[in-house]
Formats: C-alpha cells, sequence, structure tokens
C-alpha cells in the first residue's frame, strides 16, 4: 500500500506554466445513472452495481485505461485527506466511503469520483485558463459515458443530479487565484460581494471568506441551469482575467508606495521560513504565499514559482502523515513541516529588490 | 385571463389544491371564495379583498403546492429533501416538480437547460449503421467517397447518406431513422440487381 500511495502522489504533481495570480483551474461534470436512486438513497448493492457499470465504462475510454482505480475504503484516514488536499476529491466524498471509488488518470489531470453524492463527478484539472482545451477533454469523456451509460437526463432540467442546485449542465468550474495584493489592500470584501452579483462564487481556500490563508482564492460559478456551458466558462474567464488586472494594479500601488514595508515584509517571511523548527500549517501558508509574491514581483527567480506551489502541497498535515507513512501528532506535524520548509528555502536565493 | 370555475367571470384567487397525489388549481372568482366560505361573509371592500386573497393564497399556494408530494420510484418527499438536502432518484423531478421549481426559481439563472444535450444512444446507433453502410464521416470513408463524388454523379446512396449525416448532426432522430431505413431498402434492392 505504501508504494502504491506514493505513487500516487508523486505522479500528480502539476506542472505550472508560470502565470502570475493563477494557481490552477478545474472543471468537473456530474452526471447520474437514470435507472438507479441517487447515492444518498442507494442501498449497498445498488451502489456498488453502479460503480461497476461506472468503472467499467470509464476504464473503456482510451485515454483513461491506464487509470487507477481506488477503493476508498481501502486508505487510512490521512491518505483520503491527502487526496482532498490535492483536490483529486472532495471532502464530502471520503466522509462516507461505502463503495466510493476514485479513479486517477495516470497523469493525474483526470479523476473520476464514484458515488459521491451523484454517481460520477468527473474533474479535469490545469494550471493554466484554457478552457476551451479542458472542456474539450471532459466532454470526451461525457459523451463516451453517454453513449456507454443511460445517463439521466430531462429535455427541461437537463443532466438531473442529487442536489437541484447542480442540475442542467451540472458543470462546476472553477479557478484558483493568488490575491496577495488585494488582500493587503483590503480589496476583497468588495471583490467577493461584485463576483457574486454575477452569479459566482470566491471562497478561501484554507480558511473562510475574506480572512483565507496563503491569499488564495477559489472562484466558481453558482448557477448550472439556463447557462450554457459555454456561457459559464466565457462569463468565468471575463470575471478572472479583470480580477487579475485589479490585482495586478494593487501589486504596482503597494510597490510604489510601500516598497520599504514590502521589503522587510518579505525579508522577514524568509528568515522565519528558513529558520524554524516547529511551524504550523498556517504560518508555512502565508510565508510560502509571500514568497509566490516575491517571485511574481522578479524579486526571486521566476521559475520558482512552480516549486513553491509544490512546497504549499507538501506542507499540508495529511501530506506530511502520508511521507511518514503513519498518523503525527499536530507537534510531530509541526517539526516535520519546519523540516521541509528549511531544506526547501536553504536552496533558495536571497531575495533581490531592485 | 383565467375565469372562474363555477360561473366563468374572471378568476381573481388561485389555489392549489392536492387530490390524491394530484395537484390541481382551482381558480375562482372574489363572489364564488365567498360563497364556498374562503373568505368571511362580511364583505370587504374589493381592491383590499384582491390583495389581502393574493397574499394569503400565495402563503397557502407554497405551503400546499409541495405538501403530499411523493416520488412514485423511490418515496422520496419534500420533507425528506429538507432534511437531507438531496433528492431520491432521477424521477424526483417529475413527481417533486413543485418543489424543484421553487428551488430553480431561487437559485438558478433560467429554468430550462440551454447546455449540451447527451450523445443519446439513437445518435450512436445511427453511426453505427452509417459506418457499416460506409458512409461515416471518419476520414478513412470520407476522403475516397468525396474524391468520387467529384468523379461521377452522386449516387442517390450517397446523397441518402450525406442527409443521413446531416439530419444525426442536427439531431433530428425522426427523420434519420427514415432515411436510415431507405438505405437499407436501396442497397438490398443494388445487391440484388447485381
Ligand atoms: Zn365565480
Ligand atoms: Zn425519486
Amino acid at each position: 500500500m505504501k508504494d502504491f500511495v506514493k505513487k500516487l502522489f508523486q505522479a500528480s504533481d502539476l506542472q505550472h506554466e508560470i502565470m502570475p495570480a493563477v494557481i490552477s483551474s478545474r472543471i468537473r461534470l456530474a452526471r447520474n445513472l437514470s435507472d438507479s436512486k441517487f447515492v444518498k438513497y442507494a442501498c449497498r448493492g445498488d451502489l456498488r452495481a453502479v460503480a461497476d457499470r461506472c468503472e467499467k465504462a470509464l476504464l473503456s475510454y482510451p485515454s483513461l485505461k491506464n487509470s487507477d482505480v481506488i477503493n476508498m475504503s481501502d486508505l487510512q484516514e490521512y491518505e483520503r485527506m491527502a487526496l482532498v488536499e490535492r483536490h483529486l476529491c472532495s471532502q464530502e466524498f471520503i466522509v462516507d466511503t461505502n463503495e466510493a471509488r476514485l479513479l486517477l488518470a495516470d497523469d493525474r489531470l483526470i479523476s473520476v469520483m464514484i458515488n459521491e453524492e451523484d454517481h460520477l463527478r468527473a474533474q479535469v484539472f490545469q494550471s493554466d485558463l484554457n478552457f476551451r482545451g479542458m472542456f474539450d477533454k471532459i466532454n470526451g469523456i461525457d459523451d463516451h459515458l453517454s453513449k456507454n451509460l443511460d445517463i439521466a437526463f430531462d429535455a427541461k432540467y437537463g443532466f438531473l443530479t442529487s442536489c437541484p442546485t447542480n442540475v442542467g449542465t451540472g458543470m462546476r468550474a472553477s479557478v484558483m487565484l493568488h490575491l496577495p495584493a488585494l488582500v493587503i489592500t483590503k480589496q476583497m470584501n468588495n471583490l467577493i460581494l461584485a463576483v457574486q452579483k454575477l452569479g459566482f462564487v470566491v471562497r478561501g481556500l484554507f480558511g473562510e471568506g475574506s480572512e483565507a490563508q496563503g491569499n488564495l482564492f477559489q472562484i466558481s460559478n453558482q448557477q448550472t441551469l439556463g447557462l450554457s456551458e459555454v456561457d459559464i466558462l466565457s462569463r468565468l474567464t471575463q470575471i478572472i482575467k479583470s480580477i487579475i488586472d485589479y490585482e495586478m494594479n494593487a501589486r504596482e500601488i503597494v510597490k510604489k508606495e510601500r516598497m520599504v514595508w514590502l521589503c522587510d515584509f518579505m525579508g522577514r517571511a524568509l528568515g522565519i521560513l528558513r529558520g524554524c523548527y516547529l511551524m504550523t500549517s498556517e504560518d508555512a501558508i502565508n510565508g510560502i504565499s509571500l514568497m509566490m509574491l516575491a517571485s511574481d514581483l522578479g524579486y526571486l527567480p521566476n521559475a520558482l514559482r512552480n516549486d513553491l506551489a509544490q512546497i504549499l502541497m507538501k506542507i499540508q498535515s495529511s501530506h506530511i502523515q502520508v511521507l511518514a507513512n503513519k498518523l503525527l501528532s499536530d507537534s510531530e506535524r509541526d517539526i516535520k513541516r519546519a523540516e521541509i520548509v528549511r531544506d526547501f528555502f536553504a536552496t533558495v536565493p536571497n531575495l533581490r529588490f531592485h | 385571463m383565467d375565469k372562474c370555475q363555477f360561473c366563468g367571470k374572471p378568476a381573481t384567487v388561485h389555489m392549489t389544491q392536492i387530490v390524491n397525489n394530484k395537484t390541481t388549481v382551482v381558480r375562482m372568482c372574489n363572489e364564488c371564495a365567498t360563497k364556498h366560505g374562503l373568505f368571511s361573509k362580511e364583505e370587504l371592500p374589493f381592491a383590499m379583498l384582491s390583495s389581502l386573497g393574493e397574499a394569503l393564497f400565495a402563503g397557502i399556494r407554497q405551503n400546499l403546492s409541495t405538501q403530499g408530494l411523493i416520488c412514485s420510484k423511490c418515496g422520496c418527499t419534500p420533507m425528506s429533501f429538507k432534511e437531507t438536502g438531496r433528492l431520491g432518484c432521477p424521477n424526483c423531478y417529475r413527481d417533486l416538480k413543485l418543489l424543484i421549481d421553487g428551488i430553480v426559481d431561487s437559485s438558478q439563472k433560467g429554468a430550462f437547460h440551454k447546455g449540451k444535450k447527451p450523445k443519446s444512444q439513437t445518435t450512436v446507433e445511427v453511426e453505427k449503421i452509417l459506418e457499416k453502410e460506409g458512409l461515416s464521416d471518419s476520414p478513412a470513408n470520407g476522403n475516397t467517397s468525396r474524391r468520387r463524388r467529384k468523379n461521377s454523379p452522386r449516387s442517390k446512396l450517397e446523397e441518402l447518406g450525406e442527409n443521413l449525416s446531416n439530419a444525426i448532426k442536427n439531431e433530428r432522430y425522426e427523420e434519420a431513422a427514415k432515411l436510415r431505413d431507405e438505405i437499407r431498402k436501396l442497397k438490398k434492392s443494388e445487391g440484388e440487381e447485381s
């Protein structure tokens, strides 16, 4: 089991094309079989039959034939949590692991949850904003599924889902953004409200609302019915592009008007990352976020951005336990985390403000 | 404008009733509503009555309309939806329509699906036939048949094949099925001739 789990995490490292403020994007489609009860109402036997049919249909798609299919109940709690930390499955998915199976494509850029709250929830990931390419990819899978399975669909309501808030396209598209300058200049609450009015939601990636750690936010569509997939994706793209512009402007202003303060802030953070022996995940996330900003601004090598995004994964609690291959206490984790962070930042050059 | 079910005058009161699990809307004028005991016998000024009636019946309708609903396939009710936040099966969208429409109305952009449709079994079937008849759009077949078309007059079969793929592309499945049968017939007769 150890090697298997390790393999899962090694292969799934997203290679980031460096695009300031954008960490990654994702499209998810929810689908159900028309002749079975939805997951929350189905008995174990039904769920097993559904899972078998879905698995077979998925593995018969050429680009998924080398995928791993994991029975979630075979994993340790912290191993399941680590998959959530990677966004390969949802928090809800690991609460009830009854016949819950996770398909991971060999490049780890596609995952399919079988028996989450819907029979099928397929996700595709990417590190930039190429929704067109992502949609083509997931649409191909979806077409294949509907050729091989009887998918629940209604002319008025579209794809039928266990919760009416997902009905219609069954599609949720989201982008993870790194917005330190908007947080520093206290613009997030305004942004959250403005985006909400457009039918989209902003969530902190770690922690809630504008108090999000690491200045990391996820923006996604709230509405799934009454809009086509293309409508949703082009609206989201527009919103994301204007948020990025907004963030870039804020970065320029902070640089121009608070340069000494910014240097001090970043310099101290790097000092802590290099010298720590006990580190909470909150401190680590916030520190790494500042180093990501430094790299975007050219104070650290730009190429470091990918490594920083990876370190951000590795310092999360369950990842540390997967690495140690055992359950750890809070303070044991803080020690291990400090080790990872210290080792990494020892190799990072000094900040160069120009 | 709706008419009163009892006397035919314009209806001002709409009430949803559920009898034997079936939802029906009763439409009445104020007079008949009063006669049937829905309002007090004392006469109220018309304007007041109608606004009061509207407010009252909007509330009643909302509560009444989802009461007693149950999915015939899985037994899900508005109550169980309220508890779990999840529906029981695809058929719930039919049997609990009133509940669904309320939720959709308050949370979604529109009431009708505008996105993609599943690549249905019909399409798949027709595609398979196209392939078998050597008329599919796949590059292997497409190139040769297109080249042939340039040099020789189009055969009836090719024309039908093209119509068939157009019908499928535009999701006119009934037409596609007819064309498919025609192609089969033609192929059969050609086979018999040679
Ligand atoms: Zn009347
Ligand atoms: Zn049902």
